[in-house]
């Protein structure tokens, strides 16, 4: 049979059982609060009850929640000591539960809480524990005074246990499901990461990923090149707001300086953690400026993370989160999660630059291997560490063998060569100096100019040879022609001085001899002076030719008959015509060339002798040859002596003048009417040249 | 023919050589009190015609001015090496050259050829 008291104990018991239930079905910490106090404090008889947990410290008891007290007594218990004379830190501390049956008896054993809750009675304190580890207390407190009897004791034990596991149970599901968002938000971050090596874009999206997840606000900063701060990212849900970031940064920007915030991790390379803002902070920071006081009054700011972006030993930037209106203050794994973003977004930000310049110094290298002109790198050990194909081929020295040697073991004459070059800053203008080097025995004249840097010295060499040859042939050429223009010059002035002279009787005879020469010195006057600017005009391409239908026998005649008439008498000059092929060119052109080459075979035949022209039929052409007995050309000279400026007797000691240009305008004309001309020589015994033009 | 019209208006007596080897024979044999040398010349030039005079007992005491277009140091150089007592760079003016040439005979009378070869380092003209 039975009795009420039995019938009141298996009904408690019945209710602890339905309370149970109820604690396995729920899952978050906040459904197992709510469970646990309201129908477990229901189940417990109690009116009031409350939860608090110890500390990550182990220091304080933090109230979790409570249900049926006075909200405003109970703010001033938010956390308390673990070590103060109270029921909850005693029950902490001891892991034994507490009965007290009366307000008399709370208040003899805890004088302290002696002025408050006057109208309370029973109270009960049951310690939450897993596994023999008390992690907080549980409260409850009665609105009538009870005799908590063994039955009682016990099933409020057993709901105290129900309770921890539960509360255990949802914590380390929340910490379990916080993890998991950490990973999947550290896998989709890294994802973003790996994803460009354009991190300008890849670190705003990043930002943006951190928002409202992470944070409500997430900046990145980076250093630039020359330490400047500077912007690169920032994100709010609200695109307006971000605007009015981006407003307030060019309107407040930021202060190199600044003790604390993205300023200072960027010095130091150190992260800032602030779970909240301290008054004094903001004050410092805001001083008198109300304007910006009244904006970060407006933000609502409440914690906030400046974590570094660190790579190899150096602060690339900084990642700063906020927590404001939406995100509760940071915690200790939130600024480990930004730990790890900004390490991750720092080898990001590393491999991309690194990426970027090792692509450079590929186009760099890719850049110098086609370019004309050696390059040669030497670190300040003088050990080569850059050797162009251009400077391998200047110096006869393969890359493979220049490579990492001493530079004086790949050139010897490298000292030699660069000892005169002067060593600019980089950026300054070249300053080359132009030396000789013999490779196998042959001069090469090379322009050096050297750069030097804080890890050595870089060389640049310009193989000017073919330069300075043309250079000292113009420089020839110059002399030539004064030489030139100074005989004639000489005696048509000296012919017109000595008609002058009035003490001077000259015989008839004298004076026409005197008007000859002024007539043929002033001719051969204008003919030097033709060749030069014809050979001007050929350089420049602007001969124009005037073709028709010509005789080439008839232009020969009359270029025989012509070079007669000046030339010396030991000359016997002959025309030999063969058939008269009719062709296409321009007359006066080809009578010049004719002129050009009679006078060179007169010309190069000082002891005289005979000079022949021949005209004749060729196969689709016609062949004209200009045949002379006279000093014959040396068999190297064959091809030079076509080139612009080029003499044979450079010295002109034996009177043999020139402008060095008639063979050069001869052949330049006859390419430009389409045929060849070639030469045959035997040294002292005469010359051949033979042009060829096509039939008409 | 220049020279030989305006040296003979002065009183002088010319001798005329068309090329170096004809002017060596006639110098050799005449042995004249100057030489006036070109030295651009067919076959032999006039450095060899001076180098020549100078090598044989006979010429060597015989005065030369190089009468030339060559302007260049180097070759005012090679007229003092070989003795040169004058240089005259063309173009010069004839009517004035029998003076020069009387000037120049009666400093080499007067011993001052040295100081001659010397002073063809200045010339610019006659």
């Amino acid at each position: 049979m039975s009795t009420p008291q039995t019938h009141d104990a298996a009904d408690r018991a019945r209710r602890l059982q339905r309370v149970a239930e109820l604690l396995a079905e729920v899952v978050t910490p906040q459904e197992v609060l709510d469970a646990i106090l309201t129908d477990g404090v229901r189940a417990a008889e109690a009116h009031a009850g409350a939860i608090g947990v110890l500390s990550a410290d182990g220091e304080t008891i933090e109230l979790l929640a409570q249900r049926g007290y006075d909200p405003d007594v109970m703010s001033s218990w938010a956390t308390f000591p673990v070590d103060a004379q109270l029921p909850m830190s005693e029950v902490v501390r001891t892991g034994k539960p507490l009965f007290i049956s009366t307000l008399a008896e709370r208040n003899r054993l805890y004088p302290s809480l002696s002025h408050l809750g006057q109208e309370g009675n029973a109270l009960v304190v049951l310690p939450l524990a897993v596994q023999g580890a008390v992690f907080g207390g549980l409260s409850l407190s009665f609105d009538r005074d009870i005799e908590f009897e063994q039955e009682r004791r016990e099933l409020k034990m057993a709901f105290a246990r129900q309770a921890a596991q539960a509360l255990a149970r949802s914590r380390l599901y929340a910490a379990e499901q916080a993890l998991r968002e950490r990973m999947t938000f550290l896998a989709e971050a890294s994802e973003l990461l790996a994803s460009s090596l354009d991190y300008n874009r890849t670190l705003a999206r990043l930002a943006q990923l951190c928002v409202p997840g992470l944070a409500d606000w997430c900046a990145i900063d980076i250093l630039g090149p020359n330490g400047e701060i500077e912007r690169l990212a920032v994100a709010h849900q609200d695109p307006e707001k971000v605007r009015w970031a981006h407003e307030l940064q060019e309107r407040y920007p930021p202060d190199p300086d600044a003790p604390h915030g993205v300023a200072n991790v960027l010095r130091t390379g150190a992260p800032e953690f602030l779970p909240s803002f301290p008054q004094e902070l903001l004050d410092e920071a805001l001083g008198d400026n109300d304007e910006l006081r009244r904006i970060v009054d407006e933000l609502g700011l409440n914690s906030s993370i400046t974590v570094p972006l660190n790579a190899r030993g150096r602060t690339l930037g900084a990642l700063s989160l906020i927590a404001a209106e939406t995100h509760p203050p940071f915690t200790q794994a939130d600024f480990e999660l930004a730990l790890e973003v900004a390490r991750r977004a720092a080898v990001a930000v590393d491999n991309a630059r690194l990426f970027r310049e090792a692509e450079r110094g590929a186009n760099a290298a890719r850049a110098l291997a086609y370019v004309a002109d050696g390059v040669v790198l030497i670190d300040k050990d003088n050990i080569v560490r850059h050797w162009n194909p251009a400077a391998a081929l200047i110096t006869g020295v393969a890359e493979e063998d220049a490579l990492d040697r001493p530079v004086r073991d790949v050139v010897p004459s490298w000292d030699a060569l660069t000892t005169h070059v002067p060593l600019v800053a980089p950026g300054a203008p070249a300053r080359p100096v132009t030396v000789p080097i013999v490779i196998d025995g042959d001069e090469r004249w090379v322009a050096v100019s050297g750069v030097a840097f804080m890890q050595g010295r870089v060389y640049a060499l310009q193989d000017v040879t073919e330069e300075r040859a043309l250079e000292k042939t113009r420089s020839d050429f110059v002399t030539t022609a004064s030489h030139e223009l100074r005989t004639p010059l000489a005696a048509v002035y000296g012919a017109i001085r000595t008609l002058r002279r009035e003490d001077v009787e000259l015989s008839e005879e004298d004076q026409a001899q005197f008007l000859e020469m002024i007539e043929a010195e002033a001719t051969r006057l204008a003919r030097i002076v033709d060749q030069i600017l014809l050979a001007g005009q050929l350089d420049a391409d602007a001969v124009e030719l005037d073709v028709s239908e010509c005789d080439p026998s008839e232009i020969a005649a009359r270029v025989i008959e012509s070079a007669q008439v000046h030339s010396p008498e030991t000359i016997s000059l002959s025309l030999d015509v063969d058939g008269t092929p009719k062709i296409s060119c321009d007359e006066n052109k080809l009578r010049q060339v004719l002129v050009n080459l009679v006078d060179n075979a007169v010309k190069y035949s000082p002891g005289g002798g005979r000079v022949e022209l021949r005209v004749r039929n060729g196969d689709g052409s016609c062949v004209i040859d200009v045949i002379d007995e006279g000093l014959g050309i040396p068999p190297g000279e064959r091809e030079r002596i076509f080139e612009k400026f080029y003499r044979l007797d450079p010295d002109q000691t034996h009177g043999v003048g020139g402008s060095g240009l008639g063979l050069y305008i001869v052949r330049e004309l006859v390419e430009r009417m389409d045929g060849r001309l070639s030469v045959e020589s035997e040294l002292g015994k005469g010359s051949r040249f033979t042009l060829e033009l096509p039939a008409r | 023919m220049l020279c030989r019209v305006n040296l003979s208006a002065s009183g002088m007596d010319v001798l005329e050589a068309e090329n170096g080897r004809t002017a060596l024979e006639l110098a050799k044999r005449e042995r004249p009190d100057l030489v006036l040398l070109d030295v651009m010349m067919p076959d032999v030039d006039g450095w060899t015609v001076a180098r020549e005079l100078a090598d044989d007992e006979r010429t060597r005491e015989i005065p030369i001015v190089f009468l030339t277009a060559r302007a260049e140091a180097a070759d005012k150089r090679m007229g003092q090496k070989l003795g040169g007592v004058g240089y005259v760079v063309k173009p010069f003016d004839p009517v004035m050259i029998g003076d020069f040439v009387e000037r120049v005979i009666e400093r080499v009378e007067r011993g001052e050829r040295e100081q001659l070869t010397r002073d063809i380092s200045s010339t610019t003209g006659q």
